[in-house]
């Protein structure tokens, strides 16, 4: 990301290839398979459009997380637009496919979206770790893992709390 | 859902405009400096051809990247310095004539030229990789934002910036590559 950053067009594939399927698993976790991947091709054109500005201090999956959640956000914000115009969508379809009331559904993916930004500033152990949870693609078995899953929760509930304030 | 090849080909676009709406930030820079030249009493044609091409080399090198890219701000800060000084002389009322060119004028140019020279091989000094392409780009850059000022002095005046920056920059660069 750095020398895409600095113009090196030859980084270009190898980024690409490392974060589209990140950005797809992320969206898709926020907002399901279909939507998640029309947020995660806005949050990739989004962020090569923005690949200059990168600062190569930071983190560059936590980066590109940020974006993948601002953009999921945007859609989540889109949806509830579109559900406050009852021609629009179908609220009874919306309860069925999350199996409860479209309030619900709202709440329940916003508090997706707000996960994933704060997944976006942990350490990249600690939010390969929470994700394997999802995906079981685990680096360590065992106490290990456990141990390391703790640690990762208990910082971001920390993050959790700095941002949002409560639990 | 857009197939990854054409997805690829649109991020790959994206990447490209993201880079060219950057480079496009510098701009300003090189329209600054030619209307400075122009605001001083300069021919407007000759401002005109020379920043057209200094627009046309911070844009395109900015685009471009690497080594070449980060040398377009040093070129520009270096190049501030001999196009501020010809024009500084002018403008505080010496006028570029016979002898008084060659006594005021053509040593701005020269002494503009050293020290952008010396902070170019400074900002060189500083680099990790791509020198070359940097000191090239950062060269051609304050060569045309000096030649704004400089071209007061003529020809004399461009060949006098020229010397100037490589007697300023080489000490400077030979020094630093000494104490790697």
């Amino acid at each position: 990301m750095e020398r895409l950053a600095d113009g090196d067009r030859s980084a270009f594939e190898p980024v690409y290839a490392a974060l589209w399927p990140q950005l797809r698993a992320f969206a898709a976790q926020v907002l399901g398979p279909h939507d998640g991947d029309d947020a995660a091709q806005a949050a990739l054109l989004k962020l090569f459009a923005r690949a200059s500005e990168f600062d190569p201090s930071r983190d560059a999956l936590a980066w590109a997380l940020g974006i993948a959640a601002f953009e999921c956000r945007t859609f989540l914000k889109k949806r509830a637009r579109r559900r406050e115009d009852p021609a629009a969508e179908d609220a009874a379809a919306i309860a069925d496919r999350w199996g409860g009331s479209p309030e619900a559904a709202l709440i329940d993916r916003e508090l997706c979206a707000a996960a994933g930004e704060v997944l976006g500033l942990l350490r990249p152990i600690d939010r390969e770790t929470i994700l394997s949870l999802e995906n079981g693609q685990r680096a360590v078995a065992g106490a290990t893992f456990r141990k390391r899953l703790e640690r990762a929760l208990s910082r971001f509930r920390a993050v959790w709390r700095t941002r949002h304030g409560d639990d | 859902m857009a197939t990854t090849d054409l997805l690829a080909t649109r991020a790959r676009r994206a990447y490209e405009l993201g880079r060219l709406r950057q480079a496009l930030r510098l701009a300003p820079a090189a329209l600054l400096a030619a209307g400075l030249a122009l605001a001083c009493g300069r021919p407007a044609g000759l401002c005109c051809a020379l920043g057209a091409a200094l627009l046309l080399a911070v844009v395109g090198l900015s685009f471009r990247g690497q080594g070449a890219g980060r040398g377009v701000v040093p070129g520009l800060l270096a190049g501030a310095i001999p196009l501020a000084l010809p024009l500084a002389t002018r403008t505080l009322g010496f006028a570029c004539f016979g002898h008084s060119c060659a006594a005021l004028c053509l040593p701005a140019c020269v002494a503009g030229g050293v020290a952008a020279g010396a902070l170019v091989a400074w900002f060189a000094a500083r680099e990790r990789a791509g020198e070359a392409p940097f000191i090239a780009a950062a060269v051609t850059v304050a060569a045309l934002a000096g030649c704004l000022g400089c071209t007061l002095a003529g020809l004399a005046g461009v060949l006098g910036l020229l010397a100037g920056t490589v007697l300023g920059g080489a000490p400077v660069l030979l020094a630093a590559h000494a104490r790697r």
